[in-house]
């Protein structure tokens, strides 16, 4: 029972870590997809008195990946039954011209702005719709929710770190006395301390065998995975096999690094 | 007959504190059966740490199986303490290893295979008569009987040097007279050298030894 306790001690920070890690590669991941769906779905539409070349509207900024004319013929043919010929070409006279803008990555709200103004100062340009309203929030939404983690990411390795800080008191004070005799007798450092070393490599497989439990459950899960699907996520592209090599550096990282440690504190009594 | 200690004006100290032996000068042979005496709080045990590096000496030279114990640590001293048994006065026995374990572990440091370590605790046991005790835990057995396996341990290995500090100070007349036992029968038949420190020389001891006293921190030869 002591034992079991003894483990969990180490094995449930070590799993706090990891999942704050996780989540928090998750959540970046998930932000990105949905910047890559603006990034395709995502334009501007720049109107124009006068013909302005695509080339021009390109200069006014690195974010802009496409300029597109938009051809107004297609958009008078589906009303030319509705209207005489002499309406048409008045109306033909007085159309603007439109121009589509695709961006290289969705930018924040000041970005915007400052596109949309520079947009408006090139001559000719005489409305720059943005359509922002439409994806601005979710857009904040999920940045505000990536900060969030991140700081529960924070406080949750803070708080690992410090409770497998503490767990590591408790074993050096319980293998101090095993590692004094031990050392009395001659046993070099890896021997007198393997049993720690043991304890924290175990304990990290435990803590990641968990972590990647949940994680596969979470991502097969129905609900989960309808909830991404909404937002265009493809939930498959979510966690990588690489997370799992990261999360085993980590686990064992800091499980070895505590193990280290206690050993490096251990004093021979005299 | 060669030197297994030797010691030219040795002074102990701990950190911070005068001198606990101010002069300790011998030479112990092979096979020798050593007693220190001497009043509590003279230095005995203190005396007997410097001889397996649990203390390192203030001044002098201390020579134990031809290593120089003078400022003594890491690798060379564990490769030391490979070769020399020690029984402590509180048996410092792992508790979380049965008995047989206990008695395994200088031959287990020693790298050997666990059939040779299983035999020879075995063997050993049955020396002290705990053999029946094998897969008992240390808190499971009484005071006694803790040393008797402590003594076994310090066998184990058949090292060339036995340090005992008071061995039978807390034990039992049966007890204390099977700790001895092993102790002579290790000397006389592998000549092994044997020191031991203790308030008394047993009377039921037999054996030729040489007896050594320390007093206001000076190591005099009693005979």
């Amino acid at each position: 029972m002591k034992s079991i306790k003894n483990h969990l001690a180490l094995i449930l920070p070590l799993f706090a870590i990891l999942f704050a890690v996780e989540y928090l590669q998750i959540i970046d991941r998930v932000v990105k997809m949905y910047e890559d769906h603006l990034k395709t779905e995502y334009t501007i539409i720049v109107v124009t008195e006068t013909s302005v070349l695509p080339g021009t509207i390109q200069q006014v900024s690195p974010l802009i990946d496409k300029v597109e004319f938009v051809d107004a013929e297609q958009v008078l043919m589906r009303i030319r039954q509705q209207i005489s010929q002499e309406s048409l070409e008045k109306l033909q006279s007085v159309m603007p011209l439109f121009y589509t803008i695709t961006l290289r990555r969705y930018p924040d709200q000041k970005s915007l702005e400052e596109l949309r103004k520079s947009l408006m100062a090139l001559h000719g340009v005489k409305r720059v719709q943005m359509f922002e309203k439409v994806h601005h929030p979710l857009y904040t939404m999920l940045m505000f929710l990536k900060a969030n983690v991140k700081v529960f990411a924070l406080f949750f390795g803070v708080v690992g770190f410090l409770l497998i800080l503490k767990q590591m008191y408790v074993w050096q004070l319980e293998h101090q006395e095993r590692m004094q005799i031990m050392a009395l007798f001659g046993a070099p450092v890896w021997l007198r301390s393997g049993v720690l070393f043991r304890f924290a490599v175990i304990d990290s497989l435990i803590a990641l065998a968990m972590i990647a439990g949940l994680v596969f459950y979470l991502q097969a899960d129905h609900r989960v995975v309808a909830l991404l699907s909404d937002m265009n996520i493809d939930v498959t592209r979510l966690v990588l096999l690489q997370d799992f090599v990261q999360l085993a550096g980590v686990a064992l990282g800091t499980a070895l690094l505590c193990a280290f440690w206690v050993v490096a504190r251990f004093k021979e009594e005299s | 007959m060669r030197n297994v200690i030797v010691a030219n004006k040795v002074q102990l100290a701990y950190p911070h504190h005068e001198p606990v032996i101010k002069d300790a000068t011998l030479s112990v042979q092979t096979g020798e059966f050593v007693f220190v005496t001497g009043a509590s709080g003279s230095g005995k045990s203190t005396f007997l740490k410097s001889l397996y590096g649990a203390l390192q000496i203030a001044n002098g030279e201390l020579m134990v199986g031809r290593i120089d114990m003078q400022s003594i640590s890491g690798t060379k001293l564990n490769k030391l303490r490979r070769h020399i048994g020690v029984v402590f006065q509180d048996y410092k026995l792992i508790k979380e290893w049965t008995i047989e374990k206990n008695v395994m572990l200088p031959l287990i440091i020693a790298g050997f295979p666990k059939d040779v370590c299983q035999a020879q605790a075995h063997k050993l046991l049955n020396h002290v008569k705990l053999a029946h005790k094998a897969d008992k835990y240390p808190l499971e057995l009484s005071g006694g009987e803790q040393q008797r396996v402590a003594v076994a341990r310090a066998l184990a290995h058949n090292p060339f040097l036995i340090l005992a500090d008071e061995p039978t100070g807390n034990l039992d007349d049966y007890s204390s007279q099977v700790v001895w036992e092993l102790l002579e029968k290790a000397n006389e038949e592998l000549e092994t050298t044997v020191v031991v420190v203790t308030h008394h020389i047993p009377e039921m001891f037999s054996a030729n030894y040489r007896h050594l006293m320390i007093e206001n921190g000076v190591l005099y030869e009693i005979h």
